[in-house]
């Protein structure tokens, strides 16, 4: 016999996408991520080895669209506990990006579920991003959860 | 620079690491490359007050920050003709500005999925109090020799 967690949320917002508008990626925009990140990678800066690479040429790190704003999305509401906070991000690469693409971002909540571990009983709401260029194609799908629980043993 | 890394020269157990230094500086300068803080001059992510209100010591990284910076050990280390299909990490506590951090990665599977050379990794941040803020894994495609 399992003992259910009692909690509350929308689940209207479960599989539904929302589009929350389109981020172009500029070379200014390239310039600033590699520098914040330190990245050297030749896939990213050296377009002569780039071009023997997987993708034929320069292509942008994924972890850019980490960086786009998801203001608007779609949030289930959740309530159970004092505490909630970011627990976990999942990026899968899907199709290489490129400066100059015109990235489209689309946002829905996957899932929301209890889990009971040793610390007590945790919810959490895993709210997922699919990216796509402008030819409608897939570039990444990220997902980001977020654990609510009770803090201080309550 | 990095050079090209070949699948079989890859084996379980194989390790690297880089060292990091989150300034403010540079979360800083993540933020302000798209528009996810835009007009956002005062946040837990640049202000010791702000993260203070919210019971952390000082301010704190961004989760999405420090995943970009695993993904960029992992890059670094897979050269340019790898290819990375995914990351996924979990955030275990805050990771806070001016952590001494190292980014580790371990090879923890290598095999053949459908033809694919993919080699699997643990990767996590360590900081100089030894906890492990970020914990997750890895998975990569590598060029082959043949």
């Amino acid at each position: 016999m399992t003992t259910e967690a009692v909690f509350e949320h929308d689940a209207s917002v479960i599989g539904v996408e929302v589009h929350l508008g389109t981020f172009e990626i500029t070379p200014e925009r390239v310039a600033g991520y590699l520098r914040a990140t330190g990245e050297t990678n030749p896939l990213y800066t050296d377009e002569a080895a780039a071009q023997a690479g997987p993708h034929g040429g320069l292509v942008v790190p994924p972890g850019i669209l980490q960086t786009i704003s998801m203001a608007g999305a779609p949030n289930a509401k959740v309530k159970f506990g004092n505490f909630a906070m970011h627990s976990g991000q999942r990026m899968e690469v899907v199709a290489p990006i490129r400066v100059g693409d015109v990235i489209s971002v689309a946002a829905d909540v996957k899932e929301v579920y209890p889990k009971t571990g040793r610390s007590g009983t945790m919810v959490f709401e895993v709210r997922r991003n699919t990216f796509r260029n402008q030819h409608g194609e897939v570039v990444a799908i990220s997902e980001m959860s977020m654990v609510h629980r009770q803090a201080g043993g309550g | 620079m990095s050079d090209t890394r070949y699948f079989e020269d890859v084996e379980p157990g194989d390790e690297f690491s880089e060292r990091w230094i989150p300034t403010r500086e540079t979360v800083v300068g993540y933020l302000t490359v798209g528009n996810a803080e835009a007009g956002n001059t005062a946040s837990r992510f640049t202000s010791d007050e702000e993260a203070q209100k919210i019971g952390m010591q000082r301010a704190i990284v961004p989760g999405a920050f420090s995943l970009c910076m695993a993904t960029r050990v992992v890059t670094d280390w897979m050269g340019p003709t790898g290819r990375l299909h995914s990351i996924d990490v979990d955030f275990r506590r805050p990771v806070l500005h001016d952590d001494a951090l190292n980014i580790l990665a371990l090879v923890t599977d290598t095999l053949e999925d459908g033809g694919r050379p993919i080699v699997k990794l643990d990767v996590y941040l360590e900081n100089e109090r030894g906890e492990r803020p970020v914990q997750g894994t890895a998975i990569v495609e590598l060029p082959t020799r043949g």
